[in-house]
C-alpha cells in the first residue's frame, strides 16, 4: 500500500513536472516522434511490399517445353523422368490445346489465334520444386531436363524471386539499424532532458536527501518522466506513421487494377502499437534513470 | 543514542575538523556544544545525524553503527533526525506548507495524515497561519522556525540544531531556545551547537566543549 502510493506520488510528480514546462517537453517529445516515425515508416513500406509479393507465387518452378512433333508416348516418357527426379513437388502437364485456350482466355490475342491454321504452342510442364532449392540445383535440373529426348526448352525463372529475397532482407536490414541509432537517440535525448532536471532541481535533491529521501526516492520522480516522454512520443510517432500510412493508401488502392497484385498499406497491428510504445517508454526511462544516477553520483551528499 | 568513540574527520584537502572526539548522549538528554567557529561543531553534528560519515572512529546512533551504514539504510536513518539547519535550506519555490510536508512525502504519507502532521507541527513553532506563505515572505526568525517545523513533523527520536539562535536578535533567540527545551521535555533527545554564552546559561543543560576538532576541559 504505502509502496503504491509512493509510485503514484512519484507518477504524479512527474506529470506535474511535465505539466510545468509544456513547451520544453512539447519539443522534446515532437522530435523523438519524428525521429520514431522513421524506421516505423520504413517498416510499414517494408511489410506493404512483403503484402503485395505475397499473393506473387515466388516458389520455384520449371517449365519444360515438348518439341512441336512430339508424340504422346515421348510425352509420358518425359513426364516419367520428371516425376521421378528427387526434389520436385508437383509436375503440372499443360496439353497444347490447353495452352492455347488459356492464351485465347487471358489475354486479347483471340483474334489472331483464331486466324491461325495450326496450334502454334508445344505441349508443356510445369514442375514445382521443393521450398529451398538453390540457384545451383535449379540449374542442374535445368541442364539435365533439355536433354531428355524432344523436349525443346527449359526455363527456370528462380532469379527473380531469389533477387525480391534479396532486397526484402536488405530493407529489414535497414529498419534494424534505423530502430537501433534511433532507439538509442531516444534514450540520450530523454537522458540528457532529464539531467538538465536533475541540475535545476538540485537545492530541491539536496534537501530531500538530508531528510532523509534515498537515491530511489529522488530517481523515482525522473524516472516516471522519462517513461512519459519516451511514451509519448511512442505514441506520436505511431501517429505520424498512422497518418502518413493512411494518405499513401489510397493513391495504392488505386493502382491495384492495373496490376494483378492486391497493392494496400499494412499499418502496424495492435501488437506493433503496444510494442513500439513500451520500447518508446522503457528507453526514456533507461535515459533517465541513468542521467539520474550519473547526476547523483556527482553531487554525492554523504562523502567519505 | 549517540556514541562517538576517538572520531576523526578529515575533510578532502586535509583540513581536520574534529581529531579523535568520544562522546556519550543518552537518550531523553539535552546537550549543547560549544565553541568558536570552525571548533568542529557542525561537522560533529552532522555525524551524528549521519548526514557525513567519519573517517576514523566509530559513531553508535541507536546502536547502529553510521560507518557500516549502506547509503540507504543512512538515508532512512536520517528519517528520524530531526536537522535544523544553520543555513535553514529551505526551498523558496514552494509555501511553508509544502516545504514542511516534504519529509512525510518521501516517506508516503497520505495526504490527510500529512496535512495533520504538517498543522500539529507548523502550530507548535507558532506559524499555524503562515503555511500559504512563500518562505521570501518570512522574517528571519519565522524561516528559522519553518526549519525546526520541518525537524520535527516526523516526530524523530533526536533532534539537532546547528546555531539555530545564530542570526536571530535575543528575544528571537530566547524563544527558539524555549522551543528545544519543550521538545526536550516531552522526551526528545536535543543536541544543538551554540557560540552564545547566553544561550547556554538559558539552558541550564550539559554542555560539551569544542576547540580545535578536539573535546576542550
Amino acid at each position: 500500500m504505502r509502496w503504491l502510493r509512493l509510485h503514484g506520488l512519484a507518477m504524479a510528480e512527474a506529470v506535474r513536472r511535465l505539466l510545468a514546462h509544456p513547451v520544453t517537453d512539447l519539443f522534446s517529445i515532437v522530435v523523438l516522434g519524428m525521429a520514431l516515425a522513421l524506421p516505423l515508416l520504413a517498416a510499414v513500406a517494408l511489410r506493404t511490399a512483403g503484402a503485395a509479393t505475397a499473393s506473387l507465387d515466388t516458389q520455384p518452378h520449371v517449365n519444360v517445353f515438348m518439341a512441336l512433333d512430339a508424340t504422346d508416348a515421348d510425352v509420358k516418357r518425359v513426364e516419367q523422368a520428371l516425376r521421378a527426379q528427387p526434389g520436385v513437388a508437383a509436375v503440372r502437364f499443360v496439353s497444347r490445346t490447353q495452352a492455347l485456350e488459356e492464351l485465347k482466355a487471358t489475354t486479347h490475342l483471340a483474334d489472331m489465334l483464331a486466324a491461325l491454321d495450326d496450334n502454334p504452342l508445344p505441349h508443356a510442364f510445369t514442375v514445382r520444386l521443393a521450398g529451398g532449392a538453390s540457384a545451383e540445383s535449379v540449374a542442374g535440373l535445368r541442364a539435365q531436363w533439355a536433354r531428355l529426348p524432344k523436349v525443346d526448352s527449359v526455363s527456370a525463372d528462380l532469379e527473380w524471386a531469389e533477387r525480391l529475397g534479396r532486397w526484402v532482407r536488405f530493407g529489414d536490414r535497414i529498419v534494424v539499424v534505423l530502430f537501433t541509432v534511433l532507439a538509442a537517440a531516444v534514450a540520450f535525448i530523454v537522458g540528457h532532458l532529464i539531467r538538465l532536471q536533475v541540475v535545476t532541481r538540485r537545492a530541491e535533491i539536496e534537501v530531500s536527501q538530508l531528510v532523509g529521501a534515498t537515491a530511489a526516492d529522488v530517481r523515482r520522480p525522473f524516472a516516471y518522466h522519462g517513461l512519459l516522454q519516451g511514451l509519448l512520443a511512442g505514441v506520436l510517432g505511431l501517429a505520424i506513421t498512422v497518418a502518413v500510412g493512411r494518405w499513401l493508401d489510397a493513391e495504392l488502392r488505386a493502382l491495384t487494377p492495373a496490376y494483378a497484385l492486391e497493392l494496400k498499406v499494412v499499418l502496424p497491428d495492435l501488437r506493433m502499437w503496444v510494442a513500439i510504445a513500451a520500447g518508446a517508454g522503457l528507453l526514456g526511462l533507461l535515459g533517465a534513470w541513468l542521467a539520474v544516477d550519473r547526476e547523483l553520483r556527482r553531487f554525492a551528499l554523504v562523502r567519505m | 543514542m549517540i556514541q562517538f568513540s576517538s572520531v576523526v574527520k578529515r575533510y578532502p584537502g586535509g583540513h581536520e575538523a574534529l581529531r579523535g572526539v568520544s562522546l556519550a548522549i543518552a537518550p531523553g538528554e539535552m546537550v549543547a556544544i560549544t565553541g568558536h567557529s570552525g571548533a568542529g561543531k557542525s561537522t560533529l553534528l552532522k555525524l551524528a545525524a549521519g548526514i557525513e560519515r567519519a573517517s576514523a572512529g566509530t559513531v553508535l546512533v541507536n546502536g547502529q553503527n553510521l560507518g557500516a551504514l549502506r547509503e540507504t539504510a543512512l538515508a532512512i536513518l536520517r528519517r528520524n533526525v530531526g536537522f535544523v539547519f544553520q543555513d535553514h535550506k529551505l526551498l523558496y519555490d514552494r509555501t511553508a506548507y509544502d516545504n514542511v510536508a516534504l519529509p512525510l512525502r518521501i516517506s508516503a504519507f497520505t495526504r490527510e495524515e500529512t496535512g495533520r502532521r504538517v498543522r500539529a507541527a507548523l502550530d507548535k513553532v507558532g506559524l499555524l497561519g503562515r503555511e500559504k506563505a512563500m518562505p521570501v515572505a518570512l522574517s528571519g526568525g519565522e524561516q528559522q522556525r519553518l526549519c525546526i517545523a520541518r525537524a520535527i513533523v516526523n516526530r524523530p527520536a533526536l533532534l539537532v540544531a546547528d546555531e539555530p539562535t545564530g542570526n536571530l536578535d535575543a528575544d528571537y533567540g530566547r524563544a527558539i531556545l524555549d522551543l528545544f527545551a519543550a521538545f526536550n521535555q516531552v522526551g526528545v533527545t536535543v543536541l544543538l551547537s551554540t557560540h552564545d554564552q547566553a544561550a547556554v546559561d538559558r539552558l541550564a543543560c550539559r554542555r560539551v566543549a569544542l576547540a580545535q576538532g578536539a573535546l576542550a576541559a
